[in-house]
């Protein structure tokens, strides 16, 4: 049921040999195509084995779901739009999709909005403390690692260390904090997170509270995913123990200090944008603003902009078509549109060539709303946004004020 | 079901940025953020983000056409291609001429020249980079050894002090754009020469000199002047490291400050702030365009630019240097294949040495050892024509002009992906296969080789561009010289024979994210990033001055035509407009052509915004909507050169740079009157 934790290991010998952290996920993802329960597994794949390419595939033979077995921390392919875009939303298709925090969330607020069938869904969640974009972690391994990106064939990060292992088995290791003052490290969304369980998918897999890296820490988190753990087992695909009570305590505290460390930067990112005068705030965003180059980056990538007739576009007539930047009111628009229900994937910052702060500015928006209106975004999708559900007499209050 | 992720790189401009391709049975169903590739990370300009929409545009050519009682019906290929052969089996060398495009790969632009040399003889073989970058050519090689962009992309982050020479990158190259912001972060400082107060002027530049067209060498002869006069020049790297640095002093002492202001309409304050900036900055880099080069003393304007970087020594580290910035996907490399009537491939200057090492590396006798006639000089000259991929009816400055000179033509195929203007007037065309639908290696704007693998078929009996001119050669009798099988074969025999590619292979380029820079000497050879770390690709390795006196535009404004017209693009189009025209999300931005009118001439005009208005010149007319901006200064109009309905260059003017004889579309006069 839910609630329900277990350390997993599968039973499959090749799982075993490539996957990481005792190949439970791999295991059930097989398990979910081979007994028909899905038609197709979503996952992430290290493109023509570079683990800096991580690309979404589309698997529909058990035998495949191999390879997209072990982490990949250099990569943030975007999930939701993946099942939003090509895949109709799931409308007819079942998929177990592997997810995490932020794309379990971004599903979830995008089922709200009626683009996706979460009926449809078996949400494999990956616990996660953050992903580096690709371009940036290479420099970072060959500067601050002195290490041939190529050469690197595992990624972790624990206790606030970044570990990278070299194909030749040694392993090298740097302060994350430090790497992240220089400008490496995690996305800065990811900094930022306090989500590292996947509690809104149907399950959560992660290798906190388990030794040994061979083994995988579950928690069932919906009645679909305790029904489909529990098949698993019976199917003899992985074997389970009960965790300890440690164990339990061990995710619990590790959990508590990588959401510690997530306040801290928030603390620290919004201070740089809320410390400055309301002159300078003005002056800072028309700055930034006014390199926009209207490529609708952030808009397409962002999982809460879903409108198929987006009433940015320049034949909708809202915003006068053809300029660069464009009007302010594009990215009023944009904001205030979002700004309710950010998932804070970082997915508008990665994609704008301007290099804007988006995903800062609307996840810190998003904090300020989510006091007032008591609402945290993807987390139940029974939980409607605010922009659906605010009433008059909310809309009337005139001591909010929202520091844009 | 599947559904592939396809890595590619964009088919716009010469930034050469990865793009995923999302594949659905056989078809391109979206594209999706590539954040691994080194030159844009994950990000698009809007062109870069509606990269393949145009690949559906219901008009495709899809069929040979030939034209027969005046109209062009569809044919098989056997019977076109024989057509062809049978006609230029009738032209002398001299009669014929290829016009190939940067739109070509260069696989299909070697094959092009290849050709042209061997089958008909000829050098006049040409491509678009004579109308923007020739200059680069012939002021760059004598000056360093070499007219391409000195500095990679992601280099450019390293400079201290930038100087955009007239280049709006803000609009024209936005994913440069980027690199410079980060440098500004670190506290760089950016100079910027454009008559028109544009985006870049407006939000990038710290020092914007709004320079009056065409006066860029007396602009830089006063800067260097100036340099001079504070003791800002390099001495060590002037003494060690250039030539001719004497003659550069004895012309510039005859400059005459005041009199640049007056020229440049730019205060001598300006002039001084941005010369004491360049000069005193530890690693500043020339980014330029056709804002320089598209004037008849666009060789002038790109040597004194020159001068400029190597009087203070910025040149030969990361991030520094005069930079030709080519806009489009093969800029650099159908120059290198040899398209251009001076130089065999690898820039091996035509003459007999060249001839006589090209024929034997393609077992050919009689190569042509003299020089051919240049893109425009064919349009008039040749009544044998063979275009690809280009579309002169757009491009060419006094296109009715050129119309007259086409229609009288004997014979003009024109191979493309959509009906152009030029098509109009084709007695053949040809439907060729777009960059996804083959295999193929381009290379972009900082020597980047980067291959294309193909995704999708082409639409109906469309061909790989090199397919097309291999099964002509085979009619012609030249089957034994291009028995190409495969884009690949082509590769390897054009890095045979051009050493600036020889290290460079189809297996590396697959295996390496973000191509590889020419030069490349041997397989094991990382490619050159920057160039002239060392010395000058001179053959004294130095780098050479060479004195500029400013000429004054070859048109200039009078009592009955009083303003100045400028051309150029917007960031939602593309050059002739053929692929961003047919993609929606763009056209809706920039839906047709306008003239930018400042609000002082346009209350002196009569002129409201949206107003159409007929602008007229010696050479022809055209209406647009007029846009009322003080984005132009007064005195001066800006129209874009996408619309064939509103065509920019029947008003521009042909002439050309005698050096370069790349043409002057960047100033002319003209008159404006509201349309009755």
């Amino acid at each position: 049921m839910k609630g329900d934790m277990y350390i997993a290991r599968s039973s499959d010998k090749e799982i075993l040999e490539k996957a990481e952290y005792g190949g439970a996920v791999t295991s059930l993802l097989k398990f979910a195509l081979e007994s028909g329960r899905v038609d197709a597994v979503l996952a992430i794949k290290a493109r023509d084995g570079n683990r800096y390419d991580g690309v979404p595939v589309l698997i529909t033979e058990p035998e495949e779901v191999i390879e997209t077995a072990g982490a990949l921390h250099c990569a943030s392919p975007n999930i939701s739009r993946f099942l939003k875009e090509y895949l109709d939303g799931a409308s007819d298709l079942k998929v177990a999709v592997t997810v995490k925090p932020c794309d379990a969330k971004a599903i979830i607020e995008l089922t709200k909005r009626i683009q996706i069938n979460l009926d449809n869904l078996l949400l494999i969640g990956l616990n996660c403390t953050g992903t580096l974009s690709p371009t940036k972690a290479k420099t970072m391994i060959k500067t601050e690692f002195e290490a041939d990106p190529a050469d690197v064939v595992a990624e972790d990060i624990e206790d606030n260390k970044l570990t990278i292992r070299l194909k030749d088995g040694t392993e090298k290791e740097k302060d994350l904090t430090e790497l992240e003052e220089r400008g490496y490290g995690r996305r800065e969304n990811c900094r930022r997170c306090e989500t590292n369980i996947p509690i809104m998918a149907d399950i959560a897999c992660g290798k906190w509270g388990t030794t040994d890296k061979n083994k995988t820490f579950i928690e069932v988190c919906s009645e679909k995913g305790s029904d489909f753990i529990k098949e698993a087992i019976e199917a003899g695909k992985i074997k389970v123990e009960q965790p300890s009570s440690d164990a339990i305590e061990t995710v619990r505290k590790k959990d508590e200090a990588a959401i510690e460390l997530a306040r801290q930067w928030q603390e620290k990112d919004f201070a740089s944008l809320t410390e400055m005068s309301g002159d300078e705030r003005f002056n800072y965003w028309s700055t930034q603003f006014s390199r926009c180059i209207k490529c609708y980056g952030c808009r397409d990538a962002c999982p809460i902009c879903y409108c198929k007739d987006c009433v940015l576009e320049a034949d909708r007539g809202f915003v006068p078509p053809g300029e660069v930047p464009p009007d302010t009111m594009f990215p009023m628009v944009r904001i205030t549109h979002v700004m309710d229900s950010c998932v804070n994937c970082g997915q508008c910052q990665d994609v704008c060539p301007m290099e804007l702060p988006l995903s800062r500015l609307i996840f810190m928006l998003n904090r300020e709303l989510a006091g007032i209106f008591k609402y945290e975004p993807g987390m139940d999708v029974s939980e409607l946004p605010p922009l659906r559900t605010v009433t008059d007499q909310e809309l009337s209050l005139s001591s909010v004020e929202v520091a844009l | 079901m599947s559904i592939e992720y396809v890595p590619t790189i964009c088919p716009y401009c010469a930034c050469g940025c990865g793009i995923y391709l999302i594949t659905k049975d056989g078809k391109i169903i979206g594209q999706e953020p590539w954040k691994e590739h080194p030159v844009n990370e994950g990000t698009n300009c809007p062109k870069g983000k509606n990269a393949y929409d145009f690949i559906y545009s219901e008009d495709r050519l899809k069929m040979p056409l030939v034209r027969k009682n005046g109209d062009l019906q569809e044919t098989s290929w056997d019977e076109a291609l024989d057509l062809i052969a049978s006609k230029l089996k009738e032209a002398t060398p001299e009669k014929f001429g290829f016009i190939a495009s940067c739109r070509n790969s260069n696989e299909d632009a070697y094959v092009m020249q290849k050709f042209t040399r061997v089958v008909m003889g000829t050098n006049n073989v040409e491509y678009c980079g004579r109308l923007c970058h020739s200059p680069a050519a012939a002021a760059l090689i004598p000056a360093m050894g070499s007219g391409a962009m000195h500095t990679s992309q992601p280099e450019i982050e390293l400079a201290d002090c930038f100087f955009l020479a007239g280049v709006n990158i803000q609009e024209t190259f936005p994913m440069i754009t980027r690199r410079v912001l980060r440098a500004k972060a670190k506290g760089a400082k950016v100079i910027y020469t454009d008559p028109r107060k544009t985006a870049t002027a407006r939000y990038l530049a710290d020092i914007h000199l709004p320079l009056k067209s065409g006066t860029d060498a007396a602009l830089i002869n006063a800067m260097m002047k100036i340099i001079l006069d504070e003791g800002l020049e390099n001495k060590e790297f002037i003494a060690s490291k250039t030539a001719g640095f004497d003659e550069l002093r004895d012309s510039l002492s005859k400059v005459d400050l005041n009199e640049a202001e007056k020229i440049t309409g730019v205060p001598l304050e300006k002039i001084k702030e941005a010369a004491i900036t360049y000069a005193k900055a530890e690693r500043a880099c020339i980014l330029y365009d056709q804002g320089m080069s598209q004037h008849y003393v666009g060789t002038d304007n790109v040597r004194n630019h020159a001068n400029l970087a190597l009087l203070c020594g910025h040149t030969g580290k990361p991030g520094s240097g005069i930079n030709s910035m080519r806009g489009q996907i093969n800029g650099e490399g159908s120059g290198d294949m040899g398209c251009l009537c001076v130089f065999y491939p690898g820039f091996k200057r035509v003459g007999e040495e060249s001839a006589k090492f090209f024929e034997e590396a393609w077992q050919v006798s009689n190569l042509p050892a003299k020089p051919g006639i240049t893109y425009i000089e064919m349009l008039y000259n040749c009544p044998y024509l063979y275009v690809v991929g280009a579309d002169p009816m757009m491009v060419i400055p006094d296109v009715n002009n050129v119309k007259k000179a086409l229609e009288k033509d004997s014979f003009l195929v024109v191979q493309d992906i959509f009906p152009t203007e030029i098509s109009k007037l084709a007695h053949v065309v040809l439907p060729a296969a777009t960059w996804v639908e083959r295999e193929a290696t381009h290379t972009w704007i900082d020597r980047r080789v980067q291959k294309i693998d193909k995704v999708i078929d082409p639409p109906g009996e469309a061909k790989p561009d090199w397919q097309i001119i291999c099964q002509l050669a085979e009619r012609m009798g030249y089957q034994d010289k291009f028995n190409f099988t495969s884009s690949g074969e082509i590769f390897d025999e054009m890095r045979s024979c051009v050493p600036q590619y020889k290290g460079i292979t189809y297996e590396r380029l697959k295996n390496t994210v973000g191509g590889i820079h020419w030069p490349c000497p041997s397989e094991d050879h990382p490619g050159t990033p920057t160039m002239f770390l060392e010395k000058f690709g001179t053959p004294d390795g130095l780098g050479h001055f060479q004195a500029v006196d400013y000429k004054s535009p070859a048109e200039l404004p009078d009592d009955e035509y009083p303003y100045i017209l400028t051309t150029g693009r917007s960031i939602f189009h593309y050059h002739t407009g053929a692929m961003s025209r047919r993609t929606p999300k763009l056209l809706d931005e920039v839906p047709r052509s306008f003239v930018e009118v400042n609000p002082e001439d346009a209350i002196k005009a009569g002129v409201k915004d949206k107003d159409v208005v007929t602008l007229e010149t010696r050479r022809g007319s055209i209406e647009a909507e007029a846009k009322v901006t003080d984005e132009v200064p007064p005195g001066l109009l800006f129209v874009p050169f996408h619309f064939p309905d509103s065509l920019a260059n029947v008003l521009t003017i042909s002439t050309l740079d005698p050096k370069a004889k790349c043409a002057e579309t960047k100033v002319c006069a003209v008159k404006m009157e509201v349309k009755q």
